[in-house]
């Protein structure tokens, strides 16, 4: 290390180095990747040129089939196809097959991780996503010219925690590098805010094919602050399809169950007619039944709007809950964003026009507005715009909470606080004696215990006996930036702290991602080794860049020991990571991060308290 | 430090939530995660606790009720808790008739104007107690501070029936 750094405060002393970065709108329909070059954001183009990319995956014998060329195979053979992996991934058999009873696929798996069955063998959602976002980094590679330092990718803001961990895990499966998970409206509220420079109250109104987001913020000086959002994970324009085939069967006089690819046509047809009918007054449609014969009908637009009236009348009921839970009036928002593809039905767009009093905004394009803001956030996360004053607080979407007796919810976390927060609630056991306690986590609106998602269960063991009411377990919630809850637990009373560490119980666990990442390599034991290897090798580097430019800023909040024991274990990890261990450079992390707690503690101590001391000054 | 310390505040019920916002979105945009994602795993936790910490002294300070909980918890008064018997059965009893009102929304002639009537009499009554309630922190002697607690005990009662008041309506206009 060099004897003596000189930097101006606040400023790194390693060279300006643009890193890669990219945003990643995965949606149900079309997924798209956009970066910012030269300061301005883009959408990155396939060979082909297009920028969007369905989130189609094909499983073909010997191939996997991504995008269009899977598309092509959605008919034929839908068995095969997986298309809008979106609304399966994070959620459980049955509540898949209550929502989507018509689906072509066969289901096998256990209640919390149903698998399709495809001729390539049992597929989980997740690994269907991985397929796409890795489809997607291959081509922002290509596109950029280089490995990509990470991506923020976007989720719709009413998410639950299962689909925000799944979102992850694909992520992970993909070998992507995840700066964050960023709500979809929020990002919206950043390509458009950054725009504008606004200030003042913005409402974003997302439908997407099988979600609906709305989110109400609040704009000041860079800082995008989510006062509320709302929405329904299962609600979109693919809804509006299913409403028309199922009036299309009725009208046919077809009864169910229909063959999956009769199926498929059918969504097809009502999709093509549901875009028509945005320009057109009706449309003709036709069928090629199973037995071979012609069906041809036609739809107005009049019906077509008759059909989704109570789906449009749906997303405005939580247009009002979530003005509501804002403490904010319809009239007072100056304006309101329209996201995703679905907000191009003209009643979708007359019926927000009337609700909120004013013409929507769509001078972004709806299918990519998402992806363009996402785009920014992650340049800004990468760190190439080190004096940007662009702040995103997000908030939890849903109620998290534990049971209690009688089946009954209690809130620790109510909806819509801002993250990151951490909350601890006090509950002591009730009966002589006890030295378990069963700890189930929900997450919901209701007070039910049955009617909240169940994200987990675990058991706190080793408390010490005694009288009831006399033991103290402290539970303690925590959400991180990206949203995602980790819950631990801890008998305090006594002085023996007992506590656990909780994933949610969908999803996957480390070991299948590991199996899956396995399974995915040819080559597999080596593959996975070299690739372990380089993302600790990765991430070793990140950690020597990011203390030795602490050190060159902050070099007095440390004695001259201090300093010189960080700089020891820094040359220790500099030295192991050359070499291709990679436990061992993990432990040398390790080491690091245990050295530097104490200076890292300081210097956010010394920040905050220079923030409000300049505010002061500002003041006088 | 306490939160009125963490905001660059007086210790005082009285505040100006103006800059109670200013400070918290500065301190947010020194310490919030974002602001790390590319430093080491240390800052990286660091920045999640202390953000965590600002918008929780946040949430706390913003409302009324919860500020005038934290402020006697500082003062070292004692809060009843929740299974504790209440006294003052004069209060109960106008509590009884206000639910009585919610109840009976659902049957009215015209729904609308019973409904928008239970919410003005438990806006009216909630803003009595809240003036009381800033009187009795303000004074800051042993006597008040205990009538405080009894009052903030009081205004958790409204702030109940206002969930009740928004269930009610849910399940009116969601038809």
């Amino acid at each position: 290390m060099a004897l003596l750094q000189i930097a101006e405060p606040g400023q790194s002393t390693v060279p300006h180095e643009h890193r890669l970065a990219a945003g990643i709108d995965l949606g149900t329909t079309n997924s798209l990747i956009a970066s910012v070059q030269s300061g301005a954001p883009k959408t990155l183009l396939d060979e082909q040129g297009h920028d969007i990319l369905p989130s189609i995956v094909s499983y073909q014998e010997g191939s996997t089939l991504v995008g269009n060329t899977a598309k092509a195979h959605s008919v034929s053979d839908a068995e095969n196809t997986i298309v809008s992996a979106k609304r399966l991934i994070g959620r459980s058999l049955s509540d898949i097959q209550s929502k989507y009873p018509s689906l072509p696929y066969q289901f096998c798996g256990d209640e919390n991780h149903p698998e399709i069955v495809t001729r390539q063998g049992n597929i989980n959602p997740v690994q269907v996503s991985a397929e796409i976002l890795k489809s997607l980094n291959e081509r922002a590679e290509k596109t950029l010219g280089g490995e990509l330092t990470g991506v923020v990718i976007t989720v719709p803001a009413h998410f639950d925690d299962a689909q925000r961990q799944s979102t992850k895990d694909a992520a992970k499966l993909a070998g992507v590098n995840v700066l964050r998970l960023l709500n979809e409206p929020t990002a919206a509220a950043v390509a458009y805010g950054l725009d504008s420079g606004q200030e003042g109250v913005i409402a974003i109104y997302d439908l997407g094919g099988g979600t609906f987001d709305i989110s109400i913020l609040r704009l000041n000086k860079g800082v995008f602050e989510v006062l509320a959002t709302g929405g329904d994970s299962a609600l979109g324009g693919d809804d509006f399809d299913v409403a028309v085939v199922d009036y299309l069967v009725e009208e046919a006089g077809l009864s169910r169950p229909l063959s999956p690819s009769l199926e498929r046509q059918l969504m097809q047809q009502a999709c093509t007619a549901k875009e028509q009918l945005t320009s057109q007054a009706d449309v003709e449609l036709s069928l090629t039944l199973d037995d071979g014969q012609k069906w041809a009908s036609s739809l107005t637009k009049e019906t077509f709007e008759q059909l989704i009236a109570s789906l449009v009348k749906k997303t405005l009921r939580a247009c009002r809950r979530s003005l509501k839970d804002a403490s904010i009036d319809a009239a007072d928002v100056i304006e309101i964003v329209m996201v995703g593809g679905s907000t191009r039905v003209p009643l979708v767009r007359s019926e927000v026009e009337k609700f909120f009093n004013q013409p929507p905004l769509t001078s972004i394009d709806p299918d990519k507005v998402v992806a363009i803001g996402a785009a920014i956030q992650a340049d800004i996360l990468a760190g190439n715009k080190p004096d940007s004053e662009m702040l995103l607080l997000d908030v939890t979407p849903l109620s998290l909470g534990l049971e209690t007796m009688g089946g009954l919810v209690e809130k620790v976390i109510p909806r819509n606080t801002t993250i990151p927060v951490a909350k601890a609630q006090e509950f002591t056991t009730f009966k002589d004696g006890q030295t378990a306690m069963a700890v189930h986590v929900l997450q919901g609106e209701r007070e039910l215990v049955d009617d909240c998602r169940s994200l987990a269960r675990f058991e706190l063991r080793g408390i010490p006996a005694m009288t009831a009411g006399a033991a103290h377990i402290r539970v303690t919630f925590k959400v991180d930036a990206d949203g995602l809850l980790s819950v631990t637990a801890m008998e305090k009373s006594s002085g023996v702290e007992s506590s656990i560490e909780v994933k949610p119980s969908f999803g996957l666990d480390d070991i299948q991602i590991t199996q899956m990442l396995k399974d995915s390599m040819n080559n597999a034991k080596a593959d996975i080794d070299a690739r372990m290897l380089k993302e600790q090798q990765v991430e070793a580097a990140r950690v020597i860049e990011s203390i030795q430019a602490a050190i060159a800023q902050d070099q007095h909040l440390l004695s001259a020991d201090e300093t010189q024991i960080i700089e020891q274990v820094i040359k220790t990890l500099a030295d192991t990571s050359q070499g291709n261990n990679a436990d061992a450079i993990e432990a040398a992390i390790e080491k690091v991060d245990h050295a530097t707690a104490v200076f890292a503690e300081r210097r956010m101590d010394s920040s905050i308290n220079k923030a409000l001391s300049g505010q002061s000054v500002e003041k006088l | 430090m306490n939160y009125f310390q963490l905001f660059n505040l007086e210790l005082s019920f009285v505040l100006d939530l103006n800059s109670l916002a200013h400070s918290y979105q500065t301190l947010q945009k020194t310490a919030h995660p974002d602001k790390f994602a590319h430093a080491s795993s240390q800052e990286q936790l660091i920045a999640v606790q202390k953000s965590a910490e600002i918008n929780d002294g946040y949430q706390t300070l913003k409302h009324p009720l919860t500020r005038a909980e934290y402020m006697l918890t500082l003062r070292g008064v004692e809060m009843a808790n929740e299974q504790q018997s209440f006294s003052d059965t004069s209060f109960l009893m106008r509590q009884m008739e206000l639910r009585e009102m919610l109840a009976e929304v659902k049957f009215a002639d015209d729904i609308d104007a019973a409904l928008e009537a239970a919410q003005v009499s438990l806006a009216q009554e909630y803003q009595q107690h809240l003036v009381l309630l800033t009187e009795q922190i303000c004074e800051n002697s042993e006597a008040s501070n205990v009538l405080a607690c009894d009052n903030l005990r009081k205004l958790k009662f409204y702030q109940k029936l206002n969930i009740e008041v928004e269930r009610l309506e849910d399940s009116l206009f969601d038809d």
